[in-house]
């Protein structure tokens, strides 16, 4: 274990000049940031409470959901944490340049994947930890519990959060070292059996009638929550290990404890045992597989011509860029996984709102789903193109200079990127918007405007990230994670959901009092176009100011 | 000492290396030469344990590396054609780190780090993050953090490139240095006048094969051309002789 002991001696002096470099910074950007986060927590710790309130106040059935609430979001979590915790394991083991730097080394493969265990681990779970501080703050606020439990769920938190991240890292390594690739027959039978393990839980597992006869009835109201609740799920151990700390039931509380740091444990042999016997084989299968896919591409026919055929209407330099940053994207999947899982997700959601029966609630809650649910894919729009579109042009990087010297302006550049990007968000966001608007059978005055914001925020995002991604131009960085946890990104990401907020709050407000009768017909038609009026006056600032500043900061670079 | 036997390498339908077989003994500077995807680099990282090779066996000091190969890692060093620097720790960090993994005494590592830098000139960047030294300076620390376990072997992937003069005298004289007290040095290059002045013997390699070995005289003699290393590389890689 000395490796490992060197490994993290290592980090810790990482650590200890990052802390130098962050001192570094203006004191401007370090208070602009932790106004931001602090903002974000009493904001989410807000909305989770009036949440809290809101189910107390339906009474019964309001109240029993609280109690389950937290196993729930455990679940969730642990999902959330377990697909984070794969891609990050993906790119930051398997394509990073350290781990060849590692191999050559004198180190057994089980501790390097020990230590990147422990850093995806922390990397993937800063969201984890954002999230539940206000949700727990909330909860404990409104179950009016002590201080100490806040404690004891800092404490279940971390075994926990290395379990879940341990699992999407044995999940990786054990897909990259047996699944085959490029064979349809695999992956049909694999999603046979996933299949038929689902039919086989359903019937006798978890489908069966619980003996919580409370969760069995919860369960119809909300999905997912009858299996969250199943005793098996190191989540609910969580759940209820927390709980019973704090009800002072502390060999109970111990016990769950001792578990989940057991499990833990086991986790981290199996990734050191594995680790030891398969990970370079794996590393190396990816590896061979990039080279003979080089190979396949040269000699296999190429998707090229047909990319070429399809955008001969636009101008030659257009074509070109955007050709270049199609295959680029396409030929990385870890980037384009990120993209399908955000809006993959979303449209699993939107696609089953019919399933959830809550095209059958009132007026007054389907236009309320339908705003939710815009601010949703909203969110999802911003984090989208902060994480793709506003690091585009500092991913150029050494070779923005081919793009420089071309025979082309740097306004008719930043014009092609933006309206590339535009394209590609109008059309997954207007679907979307429309997927949510026809599941939940609203009105035609909801479907335009709906569909209608949809455009303006297509539009006013691609503007903002486009716009602010030539102004803040970091050729020098080749990690986008880096260049979009900058200034730049971090000031675009706070203007998009700004920008959201600002244009979406309008028109949820106006329809949510017209459906409740607080205003007449007069009051909505009225207020409706003076929104429309601010909508498209906040849009066009959005997408041109920014865009101008980035054509101007180009013109005036140095290559 | 390197020995290899009948190693191939296949990427799908491609084959990378065919069927090498080549015996380095200690203390020689072999210089391995090759046109552009010839499979140099692809030997190099078979070599050093990072590539698995499709056939044939390796040994590095007579331990099998598909056997053994943690005890074949204590033994080599490599130095990639652009090598991965911790760009957040120092020069003395990531001497202390390179110590820490390789066991070396801390007494060894100060003595082997004020050697290393003062002959790089590098005392003045000591502190600095690597992340802002130059591309000689990232150089010239990853040749010292090498050195610093004294490896058996030397694995290099072009040792020269985008290096200042300075920076390329000093590298050469530390080769040969290294070689006189018995490391075994492996390098590929593509500056033939290095590869002149520098090897003891020269391999070549064209499509994966090897097509010519020996030192400069038995290769001027094998090949029936008299003139600089140049030519004889040209001719014996025309595709047609490959």
């Amino acid at each position: 274990m000395h490796a490992l002991a060197a490994l993290l001696r290592k980090d810790g002096r990482v650590l200890r000049n990052l802390r130098t470099l962050a001192r570094e910074q203006s004191a401007f950007k370090v208070i602009f940031i932790l106004m931001f986060a602090g903002g974000m927590l009493v904001g989410l710790g807000y909305l989770f409470l009036e949440g809290f309130r809101f189910l107390s106040a339906l009474g019964g059935i309001g109240v029993m959901l609280i109690r389950h609430l937290f196993a729930l979001f455990f679940f969730g979590l642990g999902l959330m944490l377990i697909l984070s915790n794969i891609i990050t394991t993906y790119t930051t083991v398997f394509h990073s340049d350290e781990i060849p730097f590692l191999l050559c080394r004198p180190i057994a493969p089980g501790e390097i994947l020990l230590h990147k265990w422990l850093e995806t681990t922390l990397i993937s779970s800063w969201a984890f930890f954002f999230i539940i501080i206000p949700f727990i703050g909330a909860f404990a606020w409104h179950e009016h519990l002590s201080l100490l439990f806040m404690l004891w769920t800092f404490l279940f938190s971390i075994p926990f959060v290395l379990l879940y991240a341990g699992a999407g890292t044995l999940i990786t390594l054990l897909v990259l070292r047996w699944v085959p690739r490029w064979r349809p027959q695999f992956w049909v039978g694999a999603t046979l059996l996933v299949l038929v393990g689902w039919g086989v839980w359903t019937l006798f597992g978890a489908g069966k009638p619980q003996t919580d006869d409370a969760v069995f009835i919860l369960g119809r109201f909300v999905p997912g929550l009858k299996l969250a609740a199943f005793p098996l799920w190191p989540s609910a151990w969580v759940a209820e290990g927390i709980m019973a700390l704090s009800r002072d039931q502390w060999l109970r509380g111990g016990l769950l404890f001792g578990v989940l740091l057991a499990n833990v444990l086991m986790v981290g042999l199996l990734i050191e045992g594995l680790g030891n016997v398969q990970f370079v084989q794996a590393w190396q299968r990816t590896r061979a597989a990039h080279a003979s896919l080089r190979e396949l591409r040269r000699v296999g026919p190429s998707g090229a011509l047909a990319l070429e055929t399809r955008l001969a209407f636009l101008a030659p330099d257009a074509r070109a860029l955007v050709i270049k940053d199609l295959r680029t994207l396409l030929r990385d999947p870890a980037q384009w996984i990120q993209g399908l899982l955000f809006f993959g997700l979303l449209a699993l959601y939107f696609f089953n709102l019919r399933n959830l029966h809550y095209h059958l609630l009132s007026a007054v809650w389907r236009n309320l789903i339908v705003f939710l649910n815009m601010f949703s894919l909203s969110a999802v729009m911003c984090s989208f193109c902060s994480r793709f579109i506003y690091p585009q042009l500092s991913l150029e990087g050494q070779a923005f200079w081919l793009i420089g010297l071309a025979p082309t302006t740097m306004g008719r550049v930043l014009k092609i990127k933006f309206l590339a990007s535009l394209v590609g968000m109008l059309t997954i966001g207007v679907v979307l918007m429309a997927v949510s608007a026809a599941m939940l059978d609203v009105g035609w005055r909801i479907w335009v405007t709906a569909l209608g914001l949809a455009v303006a925020i297509s539009l006013g995002l691609c503007g903002l990230a486009t716009g602010l991604g030539a102004v803040f131009l970091d050729l020098k960085q080749r990690n986008p994670m880096a260049i979009i946890s900058g200034f730049g990104g971090t000031l675009n990401l706070v203007l998009s959901l700004a920008y959201m907020a600002a244009v979406i709050l309008p028109f949820g407000a106006l329809y949510h009092y017209h459906t409740l009768g607080r205003i007449g017909a007069g009051a909505l038609n009225a207020g409706t176009a003076a929104a429309s009026v601010w909508l498209i006056v906040i849009t066009l600032a959005a997408t041109l100011l920014p865009l101008m500043a980035g054509r101007r900061s180009l013109m005036r670079r140095d290559y | 000492m390197i020995e290899i036997e009948h190693l191939t390498k296949n990427f799908g339908s491609l084959q990378a290396v065919k069927d090498l077989s080549l015996t380095i003994p200690r203390g020689e500077l072999f210089c391995f030469l090759g046109p552009n995807g010839a499979g140099k680099t692809t030997t190099i990282k078979i070599l050093c344990g990072l590539l698995k090779p499709s056939g044939g066996t390796i040994r590095i000091r007579g331990i099998d590396i598909q056997a053994d190969p943690a005890a074949v890692r204590r033994l080599i060093g490599y130095i990639p054609d652009i090598p991965f620097l911790y760009e957040r720790l120092t020069p003395v960090e990531f001497f202390q780190f390179i110590g820490d993994l390789y066991q070396v005494p801390a007494a060894q590592v100060h003595a082997t780090r004020e050697r290393f830098f003062a002959l790089f000139a590098m005392e003045e960047y000591a502190r600095t993050l690597i992340k802002d030294l130059s591309h000689g300076y990232r150089q010239r620390l990853i040749y010292a953090a090498t050195f610093l376990h004294q490896p058996a072997v030397l694995f290099i992937d072009e040792p020269f490139v985008g290096l200042d003069p300075f920076s390329i005298r000093l590298i050469h004289d530390l080769l040969r240095q290294a070689a006189r007290a018995g490391t075994t040095v492996f390098l590929t290059t593509h500056i033939l006048a290095f590869a002149e002045q520098l090897a003891d013997r020269i391999g070549i390699i064209a499509g994966g094969r090897l097509v010519g070995l020996g030192t400069l005289a038995e290769l001027k003699a094998h090949s029936s051309i008299q003139g600089p290393l140049e030519d004889i590389f040209l001719r014996l890689t025309r595709p047609e002789e490959a």
